[in-house]
């Protein structure tokens, strides 16, 4: 369990960084906190050439709290944003979805870019930036473009990072209705492994406790966490009770196509999922209506 | 620090006291097998088969060996023909392994080839480019199975894959099932797991050519390593030296690296370097051959409708692996407690070991005993299930009552003492039983699944391996020994050494805490070391539950004779009858005349420096060994395979409650307690630290680990991503409650507890599983007891489909 041999530098710039990959591209790979890459590299799974280390780049570590938006530098640690009390009052999801994020060492240093560009099916970020449609920007030595979550995630462990790019800056979405309400679950054998299957909600209410506005999620059930937009806009308009969520969820849960393995069949996996989907979706929308 | 007196009329012993060894361990300060820094120490990585049976048809070690910094590159074909097969215990002498593969691989992890290198990384480098061709043979996994004949032989030479297959018949075992009311019958499964310390086998091996000695330093817990190690590598046994000195960070059974060592020493010795073998946690959970039992039982029971339970049958069938070391033994052991804590007057046991294409075992806590009583704490739960009696009422029926000690087992083991009762009514009381049900009750009503396990089980302890001559007839050992020595210096400081290496059981707290006690001195002052084995006095390793008894029995003896030796001192300088000196804390005066004293200092000067003053038939210095057999022990079985084989029996009674989430199937231990009497404790803190780990341990065996096979014999939970060992996130607060029933055959009343808690709390755990699905009419009887089991479970009952169009389960 040690590496093979390969180069190290570390990056001062943003530009220093993406002019290095630009370099190396498809032999190089990006340090960020490393506890994915680390352990794959010692498993021998992997085998970069270059490792360019962006742990030291202020720039990619940056957290901005606005009134639309939360952005942040791809190399903010996990623990900070879960720390961030000004992000837990715009976009609650994260926090929630953090706790269940490995265990507080590795959300030391643990980056939250680094979870989404590692784009493991079963982590809790991807999911949550599918739920909240984050956007995504990626830079390369001359270039900058932004994808939305969606169009982010390709496959496990895939995304449409292009060799010479560096995952740069995320923004979350913030919703500005008084009333919202999110919630985050999931099942895994162990607290802090990654979850057999994990749901995330966020509803938006008005006075009359109608669903004004609805998003959710599910992962470890396909290839990658995906967001239902159009069952979500089904509990629009609605008082939500235990039917109405019950129909989405299940629905959702009959649209996955989960892989089986030691932890879990697809039958169990899809189980769960309508389980934690009804189970978000309620509490969420518990949380909503109790916001004053 | 404060010490809390001991409750028993004794000084140190049963005191709450620190430990001597957790300072050094928590600052850390410990001293691994990996802290060894040799000057010029190279490193070793394995080539492992990537297939679970094939036949090797060559292997090309060029381009490994042209990589700069490779210093050797070794396979079978040299090493075989150069060294002797490791011993194995039962009489299959066909079954041959070594460290390394030779022509044909047994299981995916097997070692083919070594690599040594200046670096760990760069042996690694150059194990990838060794070039193995295999020809891939059929792999056999099911013990079934490869019972069957015409199924592929692991072990072609031996012609057959099971290596142990007995039938004992204790007691009119048929008389009984024909006289009683009921039987039943059932299949429980214990599935492969074991211990795995975050310490994985490490060694490091260095042959001086001037003396000829080849120096050891291993993170190693097992008895005859020195001589083992010097036989397959054709060394006389003064030859290989073992640095006891070194911590071994975590065992409970598994580090017997033997395959490791003997691999070591003949590179270190080949190669004239020192040379260092540390595992990685792949080659450990795979090729580490550190699995324990894969077993299979199939219980039948015989019983009357008043719960009185008249006769059992047992067949054990266990998948020891692709090679026998002393894993079948772990049939044996239970022999000593086939009935658990019962009066269960006739019993039949078949205990069946078969070779398949896994990964080898080796021992693991309890040497079989935990999937024992597992196996019959179910069958205990299912008589009352059917019987529609409560649980505790029928475990009370059949219990071995206090007033019955000795009492002897059908199959010849005397249990020393006991009182189950007692224990189990303490620990009910403790929980407020009544109180637990009316939660469980509760529980229920709200639409949860809610169930409370008991388990009430046997610690056999003393490690007498008696199964050995009973399971192999070709071997007659029945010395189990153990022994100190006890020095006292001429400053007047006492020294107590141990001949084997610890690993975190607390030796030193042991023989300090006991010698301190016998020669009234503070136990604080008393170091403790561990002798490198051509020092040391015969031990035969903490295994089997056994250091309390047998190294405390021996520390206990040396300090006596110390003691001794005081006094006949001061009785010949005072002139007087040895009986006439009263001893205390160290100084010895004349009874009656207390100012006519030698204290500590004057007797320890006499001893060592003023010959004139000693009297003729005392040795001058002053130190003491002690050599002791378990007692009991030195028995040979009978014709019909009675034995007596532990020499002491310690008593654990759990009681546990669990909610599973109907929905998800996921399941929490709510509350935790055990009762537990392991006679005199002589650190209570050491006690209630096995016992909680040993609780962890068995939780994890209930509910989380196994290690997983795929159809072709690829281990599939070889990483700790995949075998779950339980976090504190997952084990609850646990209670302990003490009771205390002296073993009328120790030094002090004490009995074992290394494996305390695991024997009983897998089997506690599965019974409140069992409660919480019996309303719904279905049960699971293999372990662990995962999400995904329970749900495939909960699937054979209506919950769940509410809504089966929705729900495609």
């Amino acid at each position: 369990m040690k590496a093979p041999p390969f180069e190290y530098v570390r990056a001062t710039s943003v530009e220093e960084a993406c002019a290095l990959l630009g370099q190396y591209g498809d032999g190089a790979k990006v340090l960020a906190g490393g506890q994915n890459l680390v352990p794959m590299m010692a498993f021998r799974l992997l085998h970069p050439s270059w490792l360019i280390d962006i742990n030291e780049i202020p720039a990619l570590k940056f957290v901005a709290v606005e009134t639309d938006v939360v952005r942040m530098g791809a190399c903010a640690r996990q623990c900070d944003i879960q720390r961030d009390d000004a992000i837990a009052a715009r976009a609650p999801l994260l926090r929630q979805a953090l706790s269940f994020v490995g265990h507080a060492q590795t959300r030391n240093r643990g980056t939250v870019g680094g979870s989404l560009a590692h784009a493991d099916p079963s982590a809790e970020l991807p999911l949550v930036a599918q739920v909240l449609g984050a956007s995504l920007v990626l830079r390369a030595a001359s270039s900058t473009r932004t994808l939305p979550a969606s169009s982010f995630f390709s496959g496990p462990m895939m995304t449409e990072l292009r060799p010479d790019e560096c995952l740069e800056q995320i923004h979350w979405p913030v919703w500005r209705d008084r009333k919202t309400g999110s919630s985050f679950n999931e099942i895994s054998r162990r607290h802090g492994d990654f979850a057999i299957v994990a749901a995330a909600a966020q509803i938006a209410v008005d006075d009359d406790d109608r669903c004004t506005r609805a998003a959710f999620g599910v992962g470890g059930a396909g290839p990658m966490p995906v967001a239902f937009p159009d069952l979500a806009q089904r509990l629009v308009g609605c008082r939500l009770g235990e039917d109405e969520l019950d129909d989405v969820a299940w629905d959702a849960a009959a649209a996955l196509e989960p892989d089986s393995d030691i932890h879990a069949t697809a039958a169990y996996r899809r189980h769960l999922a309508g389980v934690l989907v009804t189970r978000v979706l309620q509490s969420a929308y518990e949380a909503a209506k109790a916001v004053p | 620090m404060g010490h809390a007196a001991s409750p028993s009329g004794f000084r140190y012993i049963g005191a709450k006291r620190r430990t001597k060894e957790d300072p050094r361990f928590v600052t850390g300060r410990g001293r691994y097998a990996a802290d060894v820094a040799l000057p010029g120490l190279k490193h070793v990585a394995l080539v492992a088969s990537p297939h679970a049976s094939a036949r090797i048809v060559s292997i090309r070690t060029d381009a490994a060996r042209a990589l700069r910094g490779i210093h050797y590159v070794l396979t079978g074909e040299e090493f075989c023909a150069t060294t002797d097969s490791l011993p194995i215990g039962v009489d299959a002498p066909k079954v041959r392994r070594w460290s390394l593969a030779h022509e044909r691989v047994r299981y995916a992890g097997e070692w083919v080839a070594a690599v040594v290198a200046d670096s760990r990384a760069l042996a690694e480098d150059a194990a990838e480019l060794v070039e193995v061709e295999y020809e891939p043979l059929p792999p056999i996994l099911d013990p079934e199975q490869a019972m069957v004949d015409g199924s592929p032989l692991v072990h072609p030479a031996y012609g057959s894959n099971v290596i142990l297959h007995r039938n004992f018949v204790w007691g009119p075992v048929d008389d009984q099932f024909a006289a009683a009311d009921h039987q039943l019958e059932f299949r429980a499964v214990w599935s492969r797991s074991a211990t795995v310390p975050i310490e994985t086998f490490a060694v490091v091996g260095q042959w001086n050519p001037g003396t000829e000695i080849l120096d050891i330093w291993a993170s190693i817990q097992m008895p005859k390593f020195p001589d083992q190690t010097a036989n397959a590598l054709r060394l006389p046994g003064n030859a290989v030296r073992v640095h006891y000195d070194i911590d071994v960070g975590g065992s409970y059974g598994v580090k017997r690296g033997l395959k490791h060592t003997v691999l070591v020493g003949y590179l270190a010795k080949r190669l004239g370097m020192p040379v260092r073998l540390v595992e990685d946690r792949l080659e450990n959970m795979r090729g580490g051959d550190m699995h324990g039992p894969d077993r299979l039982f199939d219980m039948k029971v015989a019983f009357d409708r008043d719960g009185t339970i008249r006769a059992l049958k047992i067949r054990a069938v266990d998948n020891v692996g692709a090679y026998a070391g002393r894993a079948p033994f772990q049939l044996g052991k239970p022999v000593s407690a086939i009935c658990g804590p019962y009066l269960i007057p006739a019993i039949a046991y078949e205990p069946v070991a078969v070779l398949t294409n896994k990964t080898p075992q080796e021992a693991v806590r309890g040497f079989g005993q935990a999937p024992t009583n597992f196996a019959l704490e179910r069958t205990m739960d299912r008589v009352a299930q059917f019987l529609n009696m409560d649980r505790v009422a029928l475990r009370k029926t059949n219990l071995i009552r206090k007033e019955q000690f000795p009492y002897t087992i059908p199959s010849g083991s005397t249990y020393d003492s006991g009182d189950y009762h007692t224990v189990l009514d303490k620990a009910l009381a403790a929980i407020d039983y009544p109180a637990l049900q009316r939660r469980r009750d509760a529980a229920r009503q709200a639409g949860r699944l809610a169930g409370i396990g008991i388990a009430t089980c046997l610690e056999p302890s003393g490690g007498n391996s008696a199964f050995e001559p009973l399971l192999n007839s070709k071997n007659q050992t029945t010395t189990w020994m153990d022994s100190c020595l006890v020095r006292v210096d001429l400053s007047g400081s006492i020294t107590g050494i141990m001949g084997t290496s610890s690993s975190g059981q607390g030796h030193e707290t042991l023989v300090s805490t006991v010698i301190g006690e016998i020669l009234e001195r503070d136990p604080m002052d008393i170091r403790v070391v561990h002798a490198d084995s051509l020092n040391a006095l015969p031990s035969n390793s903490p295994v089997g539950s056994r250091m309390a008894i047998m190294l405390g029995g021996a520390a206990a003896g040396a300090a006596r004779k110390i003691k001794d030796a005081l006094i006949a001192i001061a009785a010949h300088n005072f002139e007087c009858a040895k009986e006439d000196i009263a001893y205390r804390d160290g100084n010895a005066s004349l009874k009656g005349v207390p100012e006519k004293v030698l204290t500590w200092g004057q007797l320890v000067e006499i001893a060592h420096r003023k010959f004139h003053a000693m009297p003729p038939d005392i040795e001058p210095g002053l130190q003491a060994k002690f050599v002791w057999e378990v007692p009991t022990g030195g028995g040979l079985p009978t014709p019909d395979g009675r034995i007596q084989i532990y020499p002491c029996y310690a008593f654990e009674a759990h009681i546990v409650y669990v909610e599973i989430d109907p929905a998800t199937a996921a399941p929490t231990i709510k509350q935790y307690i055990c009762g537990h009497d392991c006679g005199v404790m002589i650190n209570p803190d050491i006690v209630h630290g096995m016992t909680y780990g040993g609780i962890a341990h068995g939780i994890g065996a209930a509910l989380y680990e196994k290690f997983t096979y795929d159809d072709n014999g690829q281990l599939t939970s070889g990483t700790f991503m995949d075998y779950l060992i339980p976090s504190a996130l997952e084990v609850p607060p646990i209670r302990i409650v003490d009771h205390c029933t002296p073993s009328p055959l120790t030094t002090f009343g004490q009995k074992g507890s290394g494996e305390a808690g695991y024997l009983g709390a897998p089997a506690a755990v599965a019974n409140a599983v069992n409660d919480a699905l019996a309303l719904l009419g279905v049960e699971l009887n293999e372990l662990p007891l995962s999400h995904l089991a329970i749900f495939e479970t909960l699937c054979k009952t209506t919950l769940n489909k509410r809504a089966p169009n929705k729900r495609p389960t």
